[in-house]
């Protein structure tokens, strides 16, 4: 099997054969064991890892965190897909939380880095700045509703 | 001793104390609100009380429903734990007017020290050096200047009411005091509904180190020496150690602020445990800062330290029992580290994180001991401060004890929410945090210091690869079935 993959952002390629697997160029032995769930063992080049995934893309290795994405070939075309919007930006919420303060409106206009909307969670509260001068084409959330991390609250066009 | 105790508090704290209540066997009642009704402590309580709705203003601050909770359920004693209602002498005074024992110091001696200004006061009485500064809040901005140009800039406003850096502002120079004291002022009251605000002269780099006090009701006061905890961001910290590394260079030093934390505390009448924080300059003169009324977050580093059970010892005292300790008798050995687990995310701007712990293995093994409010499935609520955890390591002496810590860390796996466990990776292989010569201002540095991770091909090689095997089918995995697990 081949793979895209993207670590940490860079992007990368995978391949496993069998009791091998290369990566970027370099082939390595490898056994891996699971023992349940996003829990792996893996032994390559006579060295013992702990892999697990925490959360969907995102595996601890170590004690260290990696940002781990992987694409099918069949999915390339979505990928390339989703690049197509260029002109509109979505903020979204970067941590779960609730939405204390709207500052704009639909249909406002908004310069680069001016404040749209402020949310709180854990008694910090956060303001989510406009990416670029352009017009509030939607907003998605209201004063006081409860978000989630990664929610679109508002889309600047 | 106590028939049964409630524990107006939640989180670890309240996990912490149902344990120490259960050293004791002594049943516990925890108290939440509806989003904390699947929490840890709620669990493993052996009666739990609902308070209500999730804003501590409708639940944990609600010294009614905290007080009725306790009768409903015949406990004869109230634990306030730490923040929330724990310094706050109206609650303390509530409980003992309801026939029931506050576990904390007199309402009177709360009041005393819960005003920075008046508990410099007591200090000053006590004969405890202060950092020089007024004792009053300020009343005019004429009075405020020529009060900053006699302690000489930089000065620094605080709130008198106040804790956790808010309120408090650092004032470089003349022109800025008077929006410096607006700011500082609206800040204290809306946090405190208090907006008075004092000036005292900065300790420029100074070390925050603390003296753990503990006093009965028989006239017998201890002290079981400090906490270092320098390592602060936003003034919250992060890190504390026990012993503080400014020990090894005067080893004086310890005795000096024990005997004066003591005073101080006697001054004010307290009694049961309590802090009395210090700010230690470069010179190694200490200046009385503020006394905290209640059981610290960083307690464990004590009682790892010196091997007694302050839980223990308040539940007693409360009780009217006599503290059996001589001060003479206090031994601290090795040496211990407290991480303060949050959730919060150290690759974004320390943005809390709160949400579905979707993954956790906790760390154990020689010289650790974690104290954690969490268990896997559960959903971090928003509403509350981001503290999931406390990892402590104990070592017979500072390098063991960071070496453990570091192994602990490692073995420490948090998923589905971010928490700043790599952040303390980073700190623990500093050199200046090892070199244990480091200052409040610290933090500050220490991004603009820090490079990048080295690169390390073969575990990204290895993350990669689980990552792939993980999307398969559960027959390409070797043993165990591999889960539905779905990726993005």
């Amino acid at each position: 099997m081949k793979y895209d993959v993207e670590v940490n952002g860079r992007e990368g390629h995978l391949e496993l054969r069998g009791g091998e697997f290369e990566y970027n160029g370099v082939a390595r032995d490898y056994s891996i064991e699971s023992s349940g769930p996003g829990i792996f063992s893996i032994l390559t080049g006579g060295r013992s890892y702990q892999a697990t995934l925490l959360a969907p893309g995102t595996i601890q290795v170590e004690g260290r965190i990696f940002s781990v994405e992987i694409f099918d070939p069949r999915e390339l075309r979505a990928r390339s897909a989703a690049g197509l919007s260029q002109g509109r930006q979505n903020v979204a919420a970067p941590m779960p939380g609730k939405v204390v303060r709207l500052l704009v409106a639909q249909g406002d206009t908004v310069e680069a880095g001016q404040g749209l909307i402020v949310v709180e969670a854990m008694k910090m509260q956060n303001e989510m700045k406009s990416p670029k001068a352009g017009v509030v084409a939607e907003v998605r959330t209201s004063d006081g509703a409860t978000v989630a991390a990664g929610e679109i609250l508002v889309v600047i066009e | 001793m106590f028939r049964k105790v409630l524990i107006a508090n939640r989180g670890e704290i309240a996990v912490r104390l149902i344990r120490g209540l259960r050293d004791l066997n002594i049943p516990s009642v925890a108290v939440y609100s509806d989003v904390d009704r699947a929490s840890l402590a709620v669990r493993m309580a052996d009666e739990a009380a609902r308070l209500g709705p999730a804003p501590s203003s409708e639940s944990y601050l609600r010294i009614d429903k905290i007080i009725d909770a306790a009768k409903r359920h015949g406990a004869d004693a109230i634990h306030p734990g730490y923040g929330f209602l724990s310094e706050n002498a109206e609650f303390a005074q509530a409980v003992v007017d309801a026939g029931l024992t506050f576990i904390g110091p007199p309402a009177a001696a709360i009041e005393k020290m819960g005003s920075k200004t008046a508990a410099r006061q007591f200090a000053i009485a006590a004969g405890a050096p202060v950092v020089p500064g007024t004792e009053e809040a300020i009343q005019s901005i004429d009075r405020a200047r020529a009060t900053a140009r006699a302690l000489g800039y930089p000065v620094l406003l605080k709130a008198a009411a106040g804790g956790g850096g808010k309120g408090m502002r650092r004032v470089d120079r003349e022109e800025d005091l008077e929006a410096a004291i607006r700011d500082a002022s609206s800040e204290a009251g809306r946090a405190f509904r208090n907006a008075d605000v004092y000036l005292e002269k900065l300790v420029v780099e100074p070390r925050h180190v603390e003296i753990q006090v503990l006093g009965d009701h028989h006239g017998h006061m201890i002290h079981l020496g400090e906490r270092e905890c320098s390592l602060q961001r936003r003034h919250q910290k992060v890190i504390e150690e026990c012993p503080s590394p400014v020990m090894s260079i005067d080893p004086g030093l310890r005795e000096r602020m024990g005997a004066a934390a003591v005073r101080v505390a006697r001054s004010a009448g307290y009694t049961n445990a309590g802090t009395v924080e210090f700010l230690v300059d470069r010179d190694r003169n200490f200046y009385f800062l503020e006394m905290n009324t209640r059981l610290q977050v960083e307690h464990p580093v004590t009682e790892l330290v010196t091997g007694l059970d302050l839980v223990a010892w308040q539940l007693r005292i409360a009780a009217g029992e006599r503290l059996t300790i001589r001060q003479e008798d206090v031994r601290w050995s090795g040496c211990a580290i407290e991480c303060r687990i949050y959730a919060e995310d150290p690759e974004n701007n320390f943005l809390p994180f709160p949400g579905k712990i979707t993954r956790l293995v906790e760390p154990s093994g020689p010289g650790i001991r974690l104290d954690s409010g969490v268990y896997e499935g559960w959903s971090v609520p928003f509403e509350y401060d981001p503290l999931l955890a406390k990892l402590v390591a104990w070592g017979q002496n500072r390098d063991v004890a960071i070496g453990r810590l570091n192994r602990a860390l490692l073995e420490y796996k948090i998923g589905g929410i971010r928490c700043n466990v790599s952040f303390f990776v980073d700190i623990l292989n500093d050199p200046h945090f090892l070199s244990g010569d480091y200052s409040t201002a610290y933090l500050d540095g220490f991004y603009a210091r820090k490079k990048a991770p080295p690169e390390a091909p073969e575990l990204e090689a290895v993350a990669a690869l689980a990552a792939a095997i993980s999307r398969q089918k559960p027959a390409a995995s070797a043993s165990q079935p591999v889960s539905k697990w779905k990726w993005r």
